[in-house]
């Protein structure tokens, strides 16, 4: 008798599929490192600067390594709905945090709440980069941005005890992520070598 | 047709992926779907390379269903 069809594990499969190659890993830890390099140089602002310079990169990166591996798919819209629901409450929150803030500074003094997260900002930090791990595997579907969360929660939770510069932990977390996206990419390459495959209807005499 | 009812669009390569069926195996099911009326099959040029792009039709999309629907019924009627 066949197999009972699980739709929901084959729109999985299609999904992770398409983020198997580790580059969505290599771009994030590039940031992550970019940005504690930018730290020790006390140019912070450099690294938000590059955010915007590697979503085309990675969309280009896409196009040049991934797709003519794997081949390309357009998937269901209620996927790219998640996507940008999830960017938003993330925004959102980060905007009315800064909003509330704000206001509240310029009520008169500092707000208790604020002064606790700048004493704790290694935890704040780690608390909210392990969060947005969480966001891009929970939208993606990619498990190890789990891992990568609990990575995170570990290392700040370890740097608010033991005293060391911001940029130390943040150069260790993205040069991790760094490696292990390249691991993954390289492996990939291999596993899917450049298709020859033809296209359908494509008798293959091209060149002839 | 699993394949292709979970997603909007995938080309060729994708479906083979996905599926590991080998190039002929593959194009002969597609085109029976095409001819079927389950299945569009775009054809296209892409830096000089052909590129074919398919996707479920609205008739193809009701039979799966309907297939899924019938199949369910027999499962669940095999385990009464």
């Amino acid at each position: 008798m066949a197999e009972k069809i699980n739709l929901k594990k084959i729109e999985r499969k299609a999904y992770t599929s398409y983020h198997q190659d580790g580059l969505i890993d290599v771009f994030a830890g590039f940031l992550i490192l970019s940005f504690g390099l930018w730290l020790i140089l006390d140019m912070a602002w450099m690294g938000w600067i590059l955010w915007f310079v590697a979503v085309s990169a990675y969309a280009a990166a896409k196009r040049v390594v991934t797709i003519p591996r794997i081949g390309f798919v357009k998937f269901a819209p209620h996927r790219a709905k998640a996507l940008v629901t999830s960017a938003l409450i993330v925004l959102s929150l980060f905007a009315f945090l800064g909003v509330v803030a704000f206001m509240q500074t310029e009520g008169g003094g500092t707000p208790l709440w604020l002064l606790f997260a700048i004493e704790n900002y290694m935890l704040v930090i780690g608390v909210s980069v392990a969060a947005s791990f969480c966001v891009v595997g929970y939208t993606f579907r990619i498990r190890r941005m789990y891992a990568y969360a609990l990575l995170t929660l570990i290392m700040f939770v370890t740097g608010h005890f033991l005293y060391y510069p911001l940029h130390y932990y943040v150069i260790l977390l993205g040069s991790l992520i760094l490696l292990f996206g390249l691991a993954m990419l390289v492996r990939f390459i291999r596993r899917y070598p450049l298709s020859t495959t033809r296209s359908m209807g494509d008798s293959g005499n091209e060149g002839q | 047709m699993a394949h292709l009812f979970v997603v909007e669009s995938a080309d060729f390569l994708f479906l083979q992926r996905q599926t590991g069926l080998t190039w002929g195996n593959l194009s002969s099911h597609l085109s029976k779907l095409e001819n079927a009326g389950y299945v569009a099959i775009e054809k296209e040029f892409i830096d000089k390379k052909p590129h074919t792009t398919l996707h479920l039709t609205d008739k193809g999309r009701t039979a799966f269903q309907e297939y899924r629907q019938s199949m369910k019924q027999v499962f669940d009627d095999l385990s009464v």
